[in-house]
């Protein structure tokens, strides 16, 4: 008796091959390159990855940059969804004003900023002179307690619009009878935004959220060009240790296993979030 | 449609040289790649041959060839290395086919060489040197800065009577920090290693070296912790800073009115000293040929042309400090370029940094603790004993 080759898996074969050839392969590769050194098989990647301060201090400081940028982003994200939304005419040139930062590349807007930011001759310490402001300690991504902020308003500047984009959308599809009921029913804007709005919107904000975190625990382009890590290692996320430790130390071995951790635990994540997102649904 | 084939026929053969020779090479993003660039191009027409050109930044350029020269793919046939590259790199380039001759400088050549064998050659003479306002040393009658502590009183002093900072530095993590404080570190008498090869950062001569540096950082523009040379570069050219360590790429732009606020009034002087007498850092770029190259004929060919005294002399003109003792010494650049002397006196006398396989990540390590020093998130002490054991695990691991 013959099988026969489900006819759907034909038609999936293309996408399958291009998954195992982009995606597979290359894990199986870093999870294999993880467990090698020059004398073999070895686990001691990661027991290094246990002991190492700087890896755990950037591993801190990741998180703390993706909660404390996607906090902003989101809130600002809604404030500015529920304001264009509101607006009677103008939606439409306001929303394009608003995606402009989203759409430079992340060097260019780093380096804007950068220039921005240099303490003697830069537009924000030279605008706060003028305003009459002590700039002297006001150093940003110099400074060893402004360095992790400044960036991440960096972050907050260029991405927000991508927040704004996805609730305005979401806010586009809430059916009308609801708002409708709600006022009928007297509530007041706030009642209605509690308690009609923001639960209609939360599968929306649930897809936000895990978009954006997974690319805020990636962070790479606005650290490498602002500050390096620094000043000292204040601003030393995973990808730029991983970055420094495969190709400027060449220690690829230590690299991948360092990879491999942090892509485990960015799927953690993302699989909590969207279980959040199956619960709502 | 005959027509059409031979407009083609003849696109085609505009767009191509009539050869197929082909040389590339990876230079760095500066005056020292623009040199080069130039002279590769003026080689490639007389030997019609085709000079493609890689440009990258100081970091990238480490990471390509590195990964290149490992995975030996021949992407590159000439390549521009920074010195202290080179104890890594060495494995997989080509060895000389004849030696340098003796016209090089000792101390350039002292860093193209492991085990007896010349693996490159040296193009851009590089060496820090001391640059300081000397309308405004006159002005306070300060004496020259060939004290490190008459740097630091003497930052003071304009610093307290000028409207500006009496000192800037490179303390961002890294080769930027790990660059400027090797001279005060040689100078107050300690060293990254001891005589046995094993990490010295605790000794009370190199905890008293990032002291001082601290004490620099006092008289320092604010945020000089995440500062690199284009910011310094930019303190010393706006005239907002008095005093700086910096390299000879920078002098022309010094006394270039269309990028200087201070035309004629940088002087520049060996490196100030301490306890032992100052040592400028060498900083030396070379030029090698990979062993994967496939046209290593061609390329040997070349760095042996672009190093000779005639072009090199050419390279000074365009920017770039020479290698040789002849081209230092000449009458016609010694009149256009009056840093020469100081340059060749620095150069003579320059250290290179610590010839180990695992100097990036030593670098990395030791520039990261000194940024904490100087951005007060660790105490000199602190920095210094973290930067000890973090080289020493370094150490530990390539074993």
């Amino acid at each position: 008796m013959t099988r026969r080759i489900p006819p759907g898996l034909i038609w999936v074969a293309p996408a399958l091959l291009v998954l195992v050839t982009l995606s597979i392969y290359p894990l199986l590769y870093l999870v294999k390159v993880s467990l090698t050194d020059a004398h073999g098989l070895t686990l001691t990647h990661y027991a290094r990855l246990f002991q190492d301060h700087l890896f755990s201090v950037a591993a801190m400081q990741t998180f703390l940059y993706a909660a404390v940028a996607l906090a902003f982003e989101f809130f600002l994200g809604l404030a500015l969804a529920l304001l264009v939304d509101s607006l009677a005419h103008g939606r439409a040139l306001v929303r394009v004003g608003l995606l402009a930062p989203m759409l430079l590349p992340p060097v260019v807007a780093a380096v804007i900023w950068r220039l921005i930011y240099n303490p003697e001759f830069g537009v924000l310490n030279g605008t706060l002179r003028q305003l009459g402001i002590n700039t002297a300690n006001l150093t940003w991504t110099s400074g060893r307690t402004t360095a992790m902020l400044s960036v991440i308003l960096v972050d907050v500047w260029e991405w927000t619009p991508f927040l704004f984009l996805l609730l305005t959308a979401g806010l586009q599809a809430i059916p009308a009878e609801p708002l409708e009921a709600a006022r009928v029913d007297g509530a007041g804007y706030w009642q209605t935004l509690r308690d009609v709005i923001l639960p209609l919107l939360k599968p929306v904000i649930l897809l936000a959220l895990l978009l954006r975190s997974m690319d805020l625990l990636r962070i790479f382009d606005q650290i490498f060009l602002l500050t390096q890590g620094g000043p000292g290692s204040a601003t030393e996320t995973v990808s730029l240790y991983i970055y420094r430790t495969a190709f400027r130390f060449s220690n690829f071995g230590y690299a991948a296993a360092m990879s491999f951790v942090g892509l485990v635990i960015t799927m953690l994540a993302a699989r909590g979030l969207m279980r959040l997102m199956k619960v709502t649904a | 449609m005959r027509l059409l084939a031979l407009s083609l026929v003849l696109l085609v053969g505009c767009s191509r040289p009539g050869s197929d020779k082909v040389l590339t090479i990876a230079v760095n993003a500066g005056v020292e790649g623009t040199a080069l660039k130039t002279a590769a191009h003026e080689w490639g027409e007389r030997h019609n041959t085709r000079i493609e050109v890689v440009e990258l930044p100081y970091a990238n350029l480490f990471e390509k060839e590195s990964l290149d020269l490992q995975s030996r793919t021949g992407a590159y046939d000439v390549i521009m290395l920074d010195d202290p590259w080179f104890p890594k790199l060495v494995a997989d380039l080509t060895a000389l086919p004849r030696a340098p001759d003796p016209d090089f400088l000792a101390s350039t050549l002292a860093v193209c060489r492991q085990s007896g064998t010349f693996s490159a050659l040296p193009y851009v003479g590089n060496s820090q040197l001391f640059f300081y306002r000397k309308d405004l040393f006159d002005k306070y009658n300060l004496g020259a800065p060939d004290r490190w502590e008459k740097v630091l009183s003497s930052a003071k002093t304009i610093g307290g009577g000028e409207k500006m900072f009496g000192y800037v530095m490179r303390a961002a993590p890294g080769n930027p920090a790990v660059t400027d404080f090797m001279p005060l570190l040689w100078a107050f008498g300690g060293d990254i290693f001891d005589a046995q090869g094993k990490p010295n950062l605790t000794s009370p001569e190199a905890i008293e070296a990032l002291r001082f540096m601290v004490e620099l950082g006092k008289v320092s523009p604010p945020g000089y912790a995440g500062f690199n040379a284009a910011e310094v570069s930019a303190q010393l050219l706006q005239g907002t800073a008095a005093m700086s360590i910096n390299w000879p790429a920078w002098i022309a732009a010094m006394d270039d009115p269309s990028k200087s606020k201070v035309v004629g009034k940088i002087e520049f002087a060996p490196m100030p000293a301490a306890r032992q007498p100052g040592i400028a850092e060498l900083g030396a770029w070379l030029l090698a040929v990979p062993a994967g190259s496939p046209h290593r004929d061609d390329a040997f060919d070349f760095i042996y042309w672009a190093t000779d005294a005639a072009q090199m002399t050419q390279a000074a003109l365009r920017g770039n400090p020479p290698t040789r003792r002849s081209v230092f010494q000449s009458g016609e650049l010694i009149k256009k370029f009056r840093a020469f002397p100081a340059q060749l006196a620095a150069l003579q006398a320059a250290r290179p940094r610590p010839r180990t396989t695992q100097w990036n990540e030593i670098e990395n390590a030791f520039g990261v603790s000194l940024s904490q020093a100087n951005s007060g998130a660790a105490t000199p002490d602190a920095a210094m004993q973290q930067a000890n054991r973090e080289i020493a695990a370094i150490l530990a691991r390539s074993k």
